[in-house]
């Protein structure tokens, strides 16, 4: 009884070890991040690193002052929403018929629609860059919501059709045998009872499309399309090299609504990581 | 159901308001069939727009010299020089060490935490903490390990501060630190993705199993190793197979941290295909990697992510 007893104590011991272990990893760089972030340039690459630096908003007023972060905001969030919007348009009626209807073909469009998650960036990235350049859209944000449409809408599709799937048939059936239209059960009955499931796409497209890089960095070349993501790396001052204190200054400016919106939703969260594919 | 359009049909036909309305229900019928692919046309159209245009505008210019003027068919030129090129297999072979390594990595970690934490009192604290790291913006964290590692050289002081070292580490001039400096930067930001799907997938296992077992005295590791290990299988793959495409495209961090280098030491293919192409301006060239590439991953998607996708939904 005492060994056991001792075990249970021990093996509690180790878990707290491990689990707090990884946070302090988690944390420590984060935390130095923000050390960085609120101390001035001078104090950032020094011939032996400081690790009390002053305090110092120097950055803070630099990211606004001297750099146009206004208008990268702007460009972030209008080309966030806008491929939010319009992923959600393509996907849901998309979800509707692949969860509700029988029809030839049906699982092979769905695997195709997942499919192009798997494409590499990389893969259609000069393509993408033609299209775009004929089309007169380089370096606009009407490219970049185009593009992180496009990079979402499968993962946007497969969350929202694994939530239809879980809606019982009798749902519909009482609606349908009082006459209503399937446009009708759609808006009506399905899109309210999937809900949780149409946030968490969106916060998971929202997040894929503010870490989004590669496609940003080749259609965006001026400020007039930048977003943070990319402007970041253009966080460089010429001969003065990299200017950390903005860039780690941007990048919790970034993190703290994306922070708050995961957790608000964390429930779903593993759902909507997996496309749909764990519930939980 | 059909009784009026066949046996008396010769009779009925005298109507013209039975026709029209029978005219109406038949292209109802034939709206009904096509109303799920008006449904599901917008979004595939969307789709096909940006892969399979990409597709063929990369398999056509993969046979052309591209650069500047106007294109000049080459055959299958590109396809050969590729094949030859011993930066293309360079830069394949690192996106498998790389990829491997951090992959094998995260997943080891994941599985650890996610095991001490699922039954943890505290495990949502758990999970809000560990998920921080992946909400930074990909950039922002290369930015973090640059400074830390090469640039701010924090990381050569810390161990020179504990005696480990005596002089500062060369990583840039060392290929396997530089790997290690990615796959470090790639595990801390992306475990916790896989150890939020584990933990999720552990918890929803069926509490009931893992009381009967424990009653008869097997211990938790017995336990998660036999019993709650193999349940959720069909989430690992899919889990592992999400991360595999991301850490086989991984762009970002080669980009900022290393540029590919030492000596190509870390060039992936992703940043392989943009050297060649937004830096050399070698799009034909960089087009055939494209298709190469490409048909890599239809194979594997083909194969491996339609199977886990479909055991994992069942």
């Amino acid at each position: 009884m005492a060994t056991a007893r001792r075990s249970k104590g021990e093996s509690r011991f180790i878990r707290y070890l491990i689990l707090g272990a990884w946070a302090l990893f988690c944390l420590l760089p984060v935390i130095w991040f923000l050390s960085i972030g609120l101390r001035p340039r001078v104090e950032i690459i020094t011939p032996r690193p400081i690790y009390w630096p002053t305090f110092s908003l120097d950055a803070w007023h630099m990211i606004w002052e001297d750099w146009p972060m206004g208008k990268y905001l702007r460009n972030s969030v209008l080309a966030i929403f806008g491929s939010v919007l319009i992923d959600l348009v393509l996907a849901i009626p998309a979800a509707f018929a692949l969860s509700r209807y029988q029809f030839r073909g049906r699982d092979d469009i769905a695997f195709y629609i997942l499919s192009t998650r798997m494409m590499a960036p990389a893969i259609v990235a000069i393509p993408i860059f033609f299209l775009f350049r004929n089309a007169g859209l380089l370096d606009t944000i009407w490219a970049l919501m185009f593009v992180y449409a496009a990079i979402n809408l499968s993962v946007v599709t497969w969350i929202i059709r694994s939530y239809m799937l879980d809606i019982p048939k009798e749902l519909e059936d009482a609606a349908r045998t009082d006459g209503a239209s399937d446009l009708r059960i759609l808006w009506e009955i399905i899109i309210p009872a999937v809900l949780p499931g149409i946030i968490t796409a969106s916060v998971i497209a929202m997040i894929f499309a503010i870490n989004e890089f590669l496609f940003t960095l080749l259609i965006a070349s001026t400020p007039d399309a930048y977003t943070m993501s990319v402007a970041l790396a253009n966080f460089t001052g010429g001969s003065d090299g990299v200017i950390y204190n903005a860039i780690a200054l941007v990048a919790f400016l970034a993190f703290v609504p994306v922070f708050l919106v995961v957790v608000a939703i964390q429930k779903h969260l593993s759902r909507g990581l997996t496309m749909g594919a764990v519930k939980g | 159901m059909t009784d009026s359009s066949l046996p008396n049909a010769g009779a009925a036909s005298a109507a013209p308001a039975a026709r029209a309305r029978r005219s109406f229900k038949r292209r109802s019928k034939r709206l009904k069939a096509w109303f799920p692919y008006l449904l599901v046309a917008p979004a595939v159209l969307y789709l096909l727009v940006i892969t399979l245009y990409p597709g063929i505008f990369a398999i056509v210019q993969s046979f052309y010299a591209v650069k500047f003027g106007p294109w000049r068919p080459v055959g299958f030129d590109n396809y050969i020089n590729l094949f030859n090129d011993w930066q293309f297999w360079n830069a394949l072979w690192n996106t498998l060490v790389i990829g491997s390594i951090s992959l094998t990595l995260q997943c080891l970690l994941a599985l650890t935490l996610a095991y001490h934490a699922y039954r943890d009192p505290w495990v949502q604290g758990w999970r809000i903490i560990f998920l921080i790291p992946m909400l930074f913006m990909p950039s922002a964290v290369a930015f973090i390990y640059k400074l830390f590692f090469l640039d701010g050289r924090v990381f050569s002081d810390l161990l020179i501060r504990i005696g480990l070292i005596d002089s500062n580490l060369a990583i840039q001039s060392s290929v396997w630190m530089s790997r290690g400096l990615l796959i470090l930067a790639d595990v801390w930001q992306w475990t916790p993705f896989l150890f939020i799907i584990f933990v999720a997938a552990l918890q929803a296992q069926d509490e009931e199993v893992e009381e009967a077992a424990r009653l008869d005295g097997a211990s938790w590791f017995a336990i998660f190793w036999n019993i709650s290990l193999p349940l959720i299988k069909p989430v690992i793959a899919v889990a592992l197979i999400l991360r595999g495409i991301d850490i086989t495209t991984m762009f970002t961090n080669v980009f900022i941290i290393t540029k590919g280098g030492p000596a190509f030491g870390t060039e992936t293919i992703s940043y392989f295909i943009y050297r060649t192409g937004f830096k050399f301006f070698n799009f034909g060239y960089a087009s055939a990697a494209s298709v190469i590439m490409l048909i890599l991953t239809i194979i594997v998607a083909q194969v491996l992510v339609k199977r886990a996708f479909v055991s994992a939904r069942a």
